[in-house]
């Protein structure tokens, strides 16, 4: 039973991964997960320089899900490669590491930059932030911009490239085309759906930022639906994600047509929620004489 | 830091909106410290879907088991609040830094409001077992009588104790910060800790700031994670320069009070 797969190059022992910003850099779950066994991490957003992030409240939960409007805090670059990228090096697994700028300029520097570091598996550009105020989700709304900026990119590293996409936006495949044709050589999707949620007793926003990007369960069947579309529309592999807690969940993107997927706020219900979700998968394909999960890729497409 | 399995051994109600639970689990009874907290998963299913933040009141070593008190304030705590004995709750704990002990016998002056006084029943109980132990004097406020929950639990474990209600119906009418300049004046008092609403632990930590006195503080904050990795939890602290956050769960729940941005905390308190 065969549950490695490949992301344009890029070889993960399974496919599943932690999704950005839901595991931070891996340190703090280490000893409570067994990181080893994950596909790989993908980091929180990494920015040129330190980012303080936004005023709290930063999150809420809502029916089967949660909004957050974390805002990038990170410590910036630097202290990313000499610190953080060294302890995850450490645990073995691909690290997918998620960068994210306020301008074109900020994204190439930082793609150049990491291009030197070691134990890179690749890179996610994150252009589909919604809790910022410039930067980030603006270059994943238009696809000029999208192709633009992942080009400038493309010349910048020579790293598997990831573009990861956003939701709120009216056809996500002009956006998925738009970024294979600046050279991504792979889609994540989805980012989260830009939501709110008001305090009725104090008659204002939850959150400190107002609005923030829900995630969860609730947000599975949009996440699934997406999936489906830009598998239909371009080539390159999907890592899919949106609410996958079971490895139920994570079947159905797959069989929508992902190769790999993340899990994202089921980390927060269950710190081995990833774990659990690799071995039902497992164990699905040995009930089901499955020799490997690629042969599930796309399965709902093709009614295999 | 472990994720386990705890039946809930017993429920109780000790107040109206007010409950007590014991749960059987030696290993979080056996490492948890005064100050940190377990973050519970309420129910198997996906409503509600995060897990809740509660401060340990009290741990049995010798049983291995572990207490938590709580108020109905929303859907977990209602589920909660009807939670059968018997029923396996999924636990990670013990979580968050604890209240520091000092290393000398020292007086110090323990402040609750309402439900935050559940980590000072632990607090207390600890600095009367430090090999050299602390003379505890307590403070306990609430709202009216029925909110000091477990006070008796608080009361027993100080060498002096005092309790404040604001409508008067038990201990001194008042706010448990208008105890304090009384406390102060006597003098002796050579650390604080203290736990309960925002706009309480501001005004301790503005009046030991006054009187140059060390305090702590246990503060409260929306969780995701609970251990550290989604930046969800963060508070303002002070310091030189641009705003900085920090993670209740991890670098918390207990912080200086020095450090919190008191101003940035209570600006938009109603
Ligand atoms: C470190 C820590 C220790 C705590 N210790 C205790 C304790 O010992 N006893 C006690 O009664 N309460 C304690 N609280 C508060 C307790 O976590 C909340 O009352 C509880 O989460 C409310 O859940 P709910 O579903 O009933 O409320 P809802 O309002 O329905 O909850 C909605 C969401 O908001 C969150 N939330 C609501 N109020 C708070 C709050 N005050 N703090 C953090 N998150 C909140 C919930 O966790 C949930 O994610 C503590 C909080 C923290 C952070
Ligand atoms: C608290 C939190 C922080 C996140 N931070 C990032 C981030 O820094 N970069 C990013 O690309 N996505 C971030 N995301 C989005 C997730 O990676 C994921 O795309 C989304 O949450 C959907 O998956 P889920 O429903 O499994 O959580 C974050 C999500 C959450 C809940
Ligand atoms: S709750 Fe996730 S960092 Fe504190």
């Amino acid at each position: 039973m065969d549950l490695s797969v490949e992301i344009a190059g890029l070889h993960l022992a399974n496919p599943v991964l932690v999704a950005s910003g839901t595991c931070g850099f891996g340190e703090e779950y280490a000893g409570r997960v067994d990181i080893s066994r994950l596909g790989g991490i993908c980091t929180k957003a990494i920015t040129l320089h330190p980012r303080a992030g936004n005023p709290p409240p930063r999150i809420c939960e809502t029916p089967a899900g949660m909004l957050n409007a974390i805002g990038w805090q990170n410590p910036g670059l630097e202290v990313f490669l000499a610190e953080k990228l060294p302890a995850l090096r450490a645990y073995g697994v691909p690290i997918i590491v998620n960068v994210a700028g306020e301008t074109l300029e900020e994204y190439v520097e930082l793609a150049a930059r990491l291009n030197d570091a070691d134990g890179i598996a690749a890179l996610e550009l994150n252009i589909s932030c919604p809790n910022v105020e410039c930067g980030g989700m603006q270059f994943g709304l238009a696809p000029d911009l999208t192709r633009e900026l992942v080009a400038a990119v493309r010349q910048a590293t020579d790293q598997v490239l990831i573009t990861k996409l956003s939701p709120n936006v009216t056809d996500i495949t002009a956006l998925a085309q738009a970024a294979v044709d600046g050279g991504s050589d792979a889609l994540s999707l989805i980012n989260t759906l830009v939501g709110m949620s008001i305090d009725i007793q104090r008659r204002r926003p939850v959150l400190g930022n107002i609005t923030g990007g829900l995630s969860g369960p609730a947000i599975r069947p949009v996440a699934v639906r997406m999936t489906w579309q830009v598998a239909e529309a371009v080539e390159v592999p999907i890592i899919g994600m949106g609410g996958i807690i079971t490895y139920e969940d994570a079947l159905e993107f797959i069989m929508a047509g992902a190769s790999a997927v993340a899990v994202g706020t089921g980390n927060f219900v269950e710190p081995t929620t990833a774990v659990h979700v690799i071995d039902g998968l497992r164990e699905y394909c040995i009930q089901h004489q499955i020799a490997k999960i690629t042969d599930l890729v796309g399965a709902a497409r093709t009614g295999g | 830091m472990l994720s386990t399995s705890a039946e809930l051994a017993h429920r109780e109600q000790v107040a109206p909106e007010h409950y007590l639970l014991t749960f059987d689990c030696p290993p979080i009874a056996e490492q948890a410290q005064p100050g940190q907290f377990v973050h519970l998963r309420v129910s198997e299913g996906l409503e509600p879907l995060l897990r809740r933040p509660f401060s340990i009141m009290n741990v049995n070593i010798p049983a291995g088991s572990l207490q938590l008190l709580f108020r109905v304030v929303g859907r977990g705590t209602q589920i909660l609040a009807q939670a059968a004995p018997g029923t396996w709750f999924d636990l990670l704990g013990p979580l968050g830094q604890p209240f520091p002990v000092p290393a000398t016998t020292q007086e110090v002056l323990l402040v609750a409001g309402g439900v935050g006084v559940a980590p000072l029943i632990f607090l207390a109980e600890a600095l009367r077992e430090l090999p050299a132990p602390c003379y505890v004097r307590g403070l306990f406020g609430a709202r009216t009588e029925d909110d000091l929950a477990c006070w008796l639990e608080l009361s027993t474990r100080c060498d002096e104790f005092t309790a404040a209600t604001e409508d008067g119906s038990a201990g001194q009418k008042g706010l448990v910060t208008d105890l304090l300049d009384e406390q102060f004046d006597r003098g002796g008092v050579e650390r604080v800790y203290a736990c309960g609403p925002v706009a309480m632990l501001a005004e301790v930590a503005r009046q030991c700031e006054r009187r140059q006195i060390a305090c702590w503080v246990s503060l409260e904050q929306r969780m995701a994670c609970g251990v550290g990795a989604c930046l969800g939890c963060v508070i303002p602290v002070r310091g030189p320069g641009d705003t900085r956050y920090l993670r209740v769960c991890q670098d918390g729940p207990v912080f200086p009070a020095a450090q919190v941005d008191w101003e940035a905390m209570t600006a938009d308190l109603d």
